[in-house]
């Protein structure tokens, strides 16, 4: 497919398009850039002076000086590394058993999975913040990670990609003599990579840029995450006199998905193509 | 692998550390931004500047001067309610918590927040001690149910300088209207000879703007906003008197359309028109453009409460307060928290450096507050400041209905009456509804 692509195969409007798209789609992240690198004084009454110089990074000075960024950092990158395995771990474990193994229940059970698919966080967010309550899980990493770990579509996704891994591979290991747990980690899950590798990076993205659970489940400013301190650090009424500090954060926070983004480029592009399944 | 295990176990368990000092800590719950890199281990107040800065160091100082007595602070995003409820739901509340005026009776109706009047008692302040408007604002139910920080409203933030070239300076002060036909005679002449809209208004995006421009204007004429807390009366001849004349006002070209805060904010800053009504809080970066050479606002800057168009002169105000989210305590922190209100109330000029008016008496006469920049101009708003009625539920929300509708309704996007009678019917919907 990407051969379609190679560069003699465009032509100059092609290329044109190409370009004028690329920079309709770079110019607000270029916008928040420059608008980032500016004091917050000059761009009161011009937000036009982001296209000239000076520039400056107090923006980004005053982003670290906060002595509690470094610790929000720290607790997106534990909720969201910790909800990333969880799901891989999950969702490989029911998908293989969707996929490989019959037991009573298994077809409705499915269905009950897919059904999770169709109801939004927000219908259940009282009664899962109520059970959390009770279960004195608020302001706490197992509070964070654990409701991400329902993850209906991480097992719909590893389902779908473990029923397309011919049964051959499973029986011809069986006459080894291997047990299933030894097809599932030594014979499945190592093919089961390109999928792991695209859902890891779905999972991490939704963790990181997760405000609504975060923000009423930790209400102590140590437990933030990220995108939660940010916004809690902003300090002036509709952002009118802080609008480089606000576009420094969101250049700050966006850093990590950005880098996510260019080491799983491949995974990324082949998820969306449908190509992983 | 077991490395790492064990590295993430660390850090898990450290994140639920117990403190251990002897201290008596009180848990306090606020908005106004996080800006410890900046202010963080400074008690002295004077040198804090913003909002931010100035609540950050004095919760420092009142720190350092009560070494038994430890604020444990906690900043939330604006306004931070959606939190104050998972943590009431919870039942795990702050001890103290920042609160704007309007909302306090929707956690009051529900035994949500305590009465503080035995706070105040034991920190020997008294209720009439507090602004008319400050009063009001916080009492509820035949209680008090907060500490009164300050009253914020409306003012005509006025450009002097097109004020002048439009003939409309006396003895070095703006004139300003007495009623509605001089202010639209005043803004036809502003706009003739200035070329420039006489008011910027942020009418797109910011619903306050208006619901405080059709609150103010009705009360001002003796109407009853609420005459009982199941219903409001707006679709009346005073009502439509009110819209008709913001119509008017659009009508003629005489304000500006379609901006928002930060653009109706950004066009009085470049001097693109005489006032532009809005809040307290900006009182600080208009004086600083005001006294920086070059700027288009530059030595060319007055502040007024909103002028007086119909019958008495009345504003509708709101403020912030320090409320006590209901909880078992111990005498002890119960103690602490009378304390903390006590330090509160004392240092109230502090926060006054904001803009904000203040709530506290005694600080409207100190001559501290009167030399601060416009603060004897705008001082009258302590006096002449109505809040909604305390038994008033859903006021954030009514509000954002009551803008929507007037502003549909000042802007010809719905004819006056129909917009009136909507903005009515959808508040009395939700006060019906609400419990």
């Amino acid at each position: 497919m990407a051969a379609d692509f190679r560069r003699g195969r465009l032509t100059p409007l092609g290329w044109a398009g190409l370009i004028v798209g690329a920079a309709i789609m770079l110019a607000p992240l270029i916008w928040t850039l420059l608008l980032s690198l500016k004091s917050n004084a000059e761009l009161v009454g011009h937000s036009e002076a982001a296209l000239r110089p000076p520039y400056t990074l107090d923006n980004y000075v005053a982003i670290f000086g906060n002595s509690l960024t470094t610790r929000w950092l720290l607790n997106s990158a534990i909720v969201a590394l910790g909800q990333t395995a969880g799901v891989l771990i999950l969702a490989s474990l029911a998908g293989y058993g969707f996929s490989r193994l019959d037991f009573p229940f298994r077809k409705p059970l499915f269905i009950l999975v897919l059904l999770g698919l169709a109801i939004p966080s927000q219908a259940v967010i009282l009664v899962q913040h109520q059970l959390f309550a009770w279960l004195h899980l608020h302001n706490s990493y197992p509070g964070l990670i654990l409701p991400g770990l329902i993850a209906p579509f991480g097992v719909f996704f590893m389902t779908t990609y473990m029923r397309g891994i011919p049964r051959e591979l499973d029986e011809a290991a069986m006459l080894d003599g291997a047990s299933r747990w030894c097809i599932f980690w030594k014979v499945i899950l190592p093919l089961t990579i390109p999928a792991q590798s695209t859902l890891a990076v779905f999972t991490f993205l939704g963790a990181w840029n997760d405000y609504w659970w975060p923000l009423i489940s930790a209400t102590r400013s140590d437990m933030y995450t990220l995108t939660v301190g940010l916004a809690a650090a902003q300090m002036n009424y509709a952002q009118t006199s802080g609008l480089g500090y606000l576009m420094a954060q969101a250049v700050f926070a966006s850093i990590p998905i950005f880098i996510v983004y260019i080491v799983f480029q491949k995974q990324i592009v082949r998820a969306m193509a449908g190509t992983a399944v | 692998m077991r490395r790492i295990a064990a590295a993430l176990l660390a850090m898990l368990a450290l994140g639920s550390c117990a403190r251990g000092d002897n201290k008596t800590h009180i848990y306090l719950q606020r908005f106004f931004g996080e800006c410890s890199a900046e202010f963080a281990g400074s008690t002295d107040v004077s040198k804090a500047e913003g909002e931010c800065g100035i609540i950050t160091t004095m919760v420092d100082k009142f720190n350092a001067e009560n070494p038994d007595v430890k604020v444990d602070v906690n900043v939330v995003a604006w306004p931070g309610y959606p939190q104050l409820s998972a943590q009431v739901a919870a039942r795990d509340p702050p001890d103290v918590v920042t609160m704007h005026e309007g909302v306090i009776s929707d956690y009051a109706s529900k035994g949500l927040v305590e009465p503080v009047d035995g706070y105040l008692r034991a920190a020997g302040i008294s209720p009439t001690d507090f602004t008319e408007a400050a009063r009001q604002g916080v009492t509820m139910y035949g209680h008090i149910y907060g500490l009164p920080w300050d009253t914020h409203g409306g003012l005509f933030h006025v450009n002097t300088a097109l004020f002048a070239k439009a003939g409309l300076m006396r003895r070095g002060k703006p004139v300003l209207p007495n009623s509605a036909d001089e202010l639209l005679q005043q803004a036809r002449q502003f706009k003739a000879r200035t070329g420039k809209p006489y008011l910027i208004q942020s009418n797109v995006g910011d619903t306050a703007y208006a619901a405080r421009n059709l609150w103010t204007y009705m009360m001002a004429q003796g109407a009853v906003l609420f005459p009982d807390p199941r219903h409001t009366r707006l679709h009346t001849p005073t009502g439509l008197k009110v819209a008709s004349f913001f119509k008017r006002i659009n009508d003629e070209q005489l304000g500006t359309l379609n901006m928002d805060t930060p653009a109706a904010i950004a066009a009085f800053v470049n001097g693109e028109g005489g006032i532009y009504p809005t809040g307290t809080w900006m009182i600080g970066s208009f004086e600083k453009e005001a006294t920086t050479p070059g700027r288009p606002l530059s030595n060319s800057y007055a502040v007024y409460p909103y002028p007086r168009l119909w019958g008495e002169h009345v504003e509708f105000v709101s403020g912030h307060a320090w409320v006590v989210p209901a909880r078992k305590r111990s005498p002890k922190e119960r103690q602490a928290i009378a304390r903390f209100f006590k330090f509160m109330a004392a240092h109230n000029y502090d926060w006054a450096r904001t803009g904000h008016i203040p709530a506290m008496k005694a600080v409207l006469q100190d001559p501290r507050f009167k030399a601060l920049p416009h603060r004897s101009d705008i001082a009258p708003l302590a006096d002449i400041g109505r809040p909604l009625p305390g038994y008033v539920l859903r006021q954030n929300a009514i509000e954002g209905i009551v803008g929507e509708e007037a502003v549909a309704g000042f802007t010809g996007q719905k004819p006056l009456g129909y917009a009136l009678a909507q903005a009515e019917r959808r508040v009395n919907t939700l006060l019906s509804q609400a419990e």
